[in-house]
């Protein structure tokens, strides 16, 4: 299988003042994830999921083993401007503009901006009207879709969500997964979803990857069977709530 | 509301105050009552003295805040994109600002022209100012934003250009806001290093000849344009506040 994200016995220690060993946030862990393929990691908080991320995002390195992004160095793959990115913290700019934001991955690759994407994409994260408006005036849901265009402007090789609507009320972010399944099955990326709510990795994913913590590694994976596009009903599935009870047993554990 | 009746009163107390001490000479004869002070200023056979010295040392000031700016902005913007200029250019502006004015005018006396003087002590001072407050803020991105950079691929460049810069403007306003007292004592400070005009040579002028009248008439001027230019500036330090944070 040629795996678009490959991660191959990677481990993350991170120094610690005061200790010799530092912290092992991953140990030895592998995980391929095909073109085209969603997954999820599911895990609590500190059990290195997020560290996961950014070894993919190229915002640290591996202490041990490798990690490959189409068969390139994560570093390289940034370089080409080629990864989309969205955090938590939705980190737009303050003084740019809804537009402005969405066009500032090609500003910063120094492309020409393709206006016409932006409006396909404001349309698709449905801010028609919210062009000129400054994240200061939309709602915690509406930075996120920004945030969410933003990623997907430059038609990114490879998606990474890190825990994308965690910081939003439940009902938003139910809407907020509605309309990711909707945007995602649109463009079919290879994806890689950080989150804590095994509602969203099972709704949204193809395989979800459960992780335990200290030091990170991965106690389950299991593939989602729900046929897209997927509504809510899916959410009200008796085989939903079984596999809900599944992996919040795994997490548990 | 409140704030600002309390305030107005306060102000209105203190200049109540000074014309009462004054009128009554319960200090010393060298504190002229408001009034003696104001009507001087209202004399139209004065207004070209006033004239001639404000325009002089705000057009000094300006000088220097202009040169001081450009010089605190480009140095501190080398200094975070080659991180090899960063110490030195820390320490030379530790030490510019830990030599004391005064001392340097002789030195610029000696270098530049009597005219220049004022310009190159104010300079002086709101280099320093605007260096300090763009360092600072070129660190103000926040680790969100940092790693969006990353991993889209921004190069040094377009990093500064699009993220650190833009982030530093709220501190470079406050900065700003704080460089203009000081460009204006430096104009003065440097108008006493023998300028042919200027708030500073009045000031002199108006001492050696005890005008006290004329003497107070000078520091208004000088505590009227200060202000002037200082609550302007706290607008566009506002605006940058809303507007880049």
């Amino acid at each position: 299988m040629n795996a678009a994200i490959a991660i191959d016995k990677a481990s993350k220690r991170f120094a610690l003042a005061g200790s010799s060993e530092g912290v092992l946030a991953l140990s030895d862990l592998s995980l391929q994830i095909a073109p085209g393929e969603f997954v999820a990691i599911l895990g609590p908080s500190g059990c290195g999921k997020s560290t996961l991320l950014r070894l993919v995002a190229s915002l640290e390195q591996p202490t041990g083993g490798t990690v490959s992004v189409n068969g390139a160095a994560p570093g390289l793959v940034s370089a080409q401007h080629a990864l989309g990115v969205a955090f938590q913290d939705h980190a737009l700019l303050p003084w740019l503009s809804v537009h402005d934001n969405i066009a500032l991955p090609f500003r910063i690759a120094g492309r020409a901006v393709d206006e016409a994407a932006i409006v396909r994409l404001i349309e698709l994260v449905g801010l028609r009207g919210f062009e000129t408006a400054r994240p200061k005036q939309l709602s915690g849901g509406m930075r996120q879709r920004v945030s969410i265009a933003r990623a997907l402007v430059l038609e990114p090789e490879v998606l990474l969500l890190d825990e994308p609507f965690g910081a939003l009320d439940a009902v938003t972010r139910r809407q907020m997964n509605v309309e990711l399944q909707r945007i995602w099955s649109a463009r079919q990326i290879t994806t890689m979803l950080i989150t804590h709510s095994v509602d969203e990795a099972l709704f949204l994913a193809d395989r979800v990857v459960v992780m335990s913590g200290r030091p990170g590694r991965i106690v389950r994976e299991v593939a989602v069977p729900f046929a897209r596009p997927r509504s809510t009903a899916v959410m009200r599935s008796e085989e939903f709530h079984r596999m809900v009870d599944d992996l919040t047993g795994a997490l548990d554990s | 509301m409140r704030q600002t009746l309390l305030g107005a009163l306060g102000i209105a107390l203190f200049l109540v105050l000074w014309e009462v001490i004054g009128r009554l000479q319960l200090a010393s004869i060298s504190w002229p009552p408001l009034s003696d002070v104001l009507v001087m200023l209202a004399d139209p056979d004065r207004r070209p003295l006033f004239q001639r010295a404000i325009g002089a040392t705000l057009e000094s000031t300006a000088l220097g805040y202009l040169w001081g700016t450009t010089a605190g902005l480009l140095l501190a913007a080398l200094a975070h994109l080659l991180p090899v200029m960063r110490r030195g250019s820390d320490r030379l502006a530790a030490v510019l600002n830990s030599v004391p004015s005064i001392a340097l005018g002789p030195i610029f006396l000696v270098v530049l022209t009597r005219e220049s003087t004022p310009a190159a002590v104010s300079s002086i001072h709101v280099f320093f100012i605007v260096f300090v407050s763009v360092s600072s803020g070129l660190q103000r991105a926040t680790p969100a934003h940092r790693d969006l950079f990353s991993v889209l691929g921004a190069d040094r460049l377009r990093r500064f250009a699009r993220l650190e810069l833009p982030a530093a403007l709220p501190a470079l306003a406050s900065g700003l806001r704080l460089a203009w007292p000081a460009a204006l004592i430096g104009a003065i400070i440097g108008e006493w290093f023998g300028a042919p005009r200027g708030i500073g040579i009045l000031i002199i002028n108006a001492m050696q000849n005890f005008q006290i009248v004329l003497l107070w008439c000078a520091v208004l001027l000088a505590v009227g344009s200060s202000l002037l230019f200082y609550g302007l500036l706290t607008l566009l330090e506002r605006t940058a506040y809303a507007r880049f944070s």
